[in-house]
């Protein structure tokens, strides 16, 4: 009998809170309470993004420095207290090297041929991304720098994502491999161009190039935003090269895909474009 | 669950929150990294049972969705079937209390629990979730919860003791009410 009691109790209660996580689902796709979540949300990650930038400052250089020291290991044995005077060194040599890299990166960005006459924001990532399934960033800028939803995110070689939600100090970047992102792309010259999709599928997997219009694309053909989707990025921004071309079916379809060109598993430093698509 | 108890999950909730940011999110591996709200829920279950364990889940979700940036209330759905489901194992007959058995099914329940996450988020539209990665993000989260397990199940029993001291404070005299 107490055990009748506590299975339908325990039910109930599933029922209950399975109902209520729905009905929070659902108020997420409802416009007003949509934007109500959003100011939270956003409110969090600007109470956390001290944390994360403290973190992610400590962790670059402690990250070198751990790597080094561990590198030496081979020859420590020997003497102790060479292997702490070198330890010391190679930990010194480490934040160098950390710091010069941080500086190249941060040069990379003021070298942008591809943005031409677009203003930028510089800014610095603090954190990858918070989800295991869905691939955006966090930069340490916002809406109190003027970075604004829908505006275009570089690096040194091209095109990273686009901000799709912009706090007052922090602002999330939806990456290209993210599986909701598609940029109209275009590639070849002179007669021979061709415009296609590029559509993420995923941090590890290359995006796949598909509404192909035109020549199909060569295996490391790059391939630049256009405009022909209605302006979502500026025209001219590289994005990626072709990886690799499948023909299936006994020639009747072709599969094509690539590779970003930059590498965004090591992200720290982007600039934002202020640019914003036409309404 | 008394005041008390209620206060020091609050306390877990937000302490994971920011570990999971801050530090948790930085260790990428195969473009995954480890999860510590997903093994707090599983933890829940084991520990409070299935009816607390679900509750407690449901508000672990919505303090997880909050820095997540999938649909809000996402994560409460993954965790309220996760901690009900670890709560339901604990109910088996045998001696499940035993803390390395316990270690054991809080990694399990929180590798069931991230492919339950991603068919959730499957079923409302988010396709994404139901790629190749899975299998990636699956041994990650499994991986790190081997060393999170310990740890959040510790945490969990520490809510639980607020929750038996306050019970405890109200005893139910035998044949009467609970009801003050």
């Amino acid at each position: 009998m107490a055990t009748a009691t506590r299975r339908a109790s325990q039910r109930l209660t599933l029922l209950i809170l399975v109902l209520a996580s729905i009905t929070v689902l659902t108020l997420d796709y409802h416009g007003e309470a949509r934007k109500v979540i959003d100011s939270a949300r956003n409110d969090v990650r600007d109470v956390l993004s001290p944390i994360q930038r403290g973190i992610s400052a400590a962790l670059h250089p402690v990250g070198d420095v751990f790597a080094g020291a561990f590198h030496y290991g081979a020859l420590v044995t020997e003497n102790q207290r060479l292997q702490q005077q070198l330890g010391a060194l190679q930990a010194r040599l480490s934040e160098d090297e950390a710091t010069q890299q941080s500086a190249r990166r941060v040069l990379e960005l003021s070298g942008l041929d591809f943005v031409q006459n677009v203003p930028t924001t510089p800014a610095e990532v603090i954190s990858q991304p918070t989800s295991n399934f869905v691939y955006t960033l966090e930069i340490d800028r916002g809406s109190s720098s003027g970075i604004g939803d829908r505006m275009p995110v570089v690096a040194g070689r091209g095109l990273v994502g686009v901000v799709v939600d912009a706090g007052r100090t922090t602002a999330e970047v939806q990456l290209v491999t993210d599986h909701a992102s598609s940029v109209a792309v275009s590639y070849g010259s002179g007669s021979s161009t061709g415009s296609a999709i590029a559509q993420g599928q995923g941090i590890r997997e290359p995006l796949a190039v598909e509404e192909v219009s035109g020549p199909t694309p060569r295996v490391g053909e790059i391939l630049s935003t256009s405009s022909t989707d209605g302006g979502a990025f500026p025209a001219g921004i590289p994005l990626g090269a072709v990886s690799s071309v499948r023909t299936s079916d006994g020639g009747l379809s072709t599969s094509v895909f690539a590779r970003p060109l930059v590498d965004l598993t090591s992200l720290q430093y982007v600039s934002v474009l202020e640019w914003l698509p036409a309404p | 669950m008394t005041p008390s108890s209620s206060a020091r999950f609050a306390l877990v909730a937000l302490l994971a929150l920011v570990v999971q940011v801050g530090v948790l999110d930085q260790i990428v591996v195969l473009g995954a990294h480890p999860d510590v709200m997903i093994v707090l829920a599983a933890s829940a279950g084991l520990v409070l049972g299935a009816e607390r364990g679900a509750t407690l889940g449901f508000f672990l979700g919505l303090v997880a969705d909050l820095v997540l940036p999938s649909p809000y209330g996402l994560s409460a759905l993954a965790y309220v079937f996760i901690a009900f489901g670890a709560g339901l194992l604990r109910q088996l007959p045998g001696d499940r209390d035993t803390r390395g058995v316990q270690a054991a099914a809080c990694v399990a329940v929180s590798a069931l629990g991230t492919v339950l996450y991603a068919l959730l988020g499957g079923l409302i539209g988010q396709s994404g979730m139901l790629s190749g990665q899975l299998v990636y993000v699956t041994l990650v989260v499994t991986l790190g919860s081997v060393v999170l397990a310990v740890p959040s199940l510790a945490t969990m029993r520490w809510v639980q003791r607020a929750t038996e001291r306050g019970e405890a404070t109200y005893p139910v005299p035998s044949g009467g009410s609970a009801a003050r």
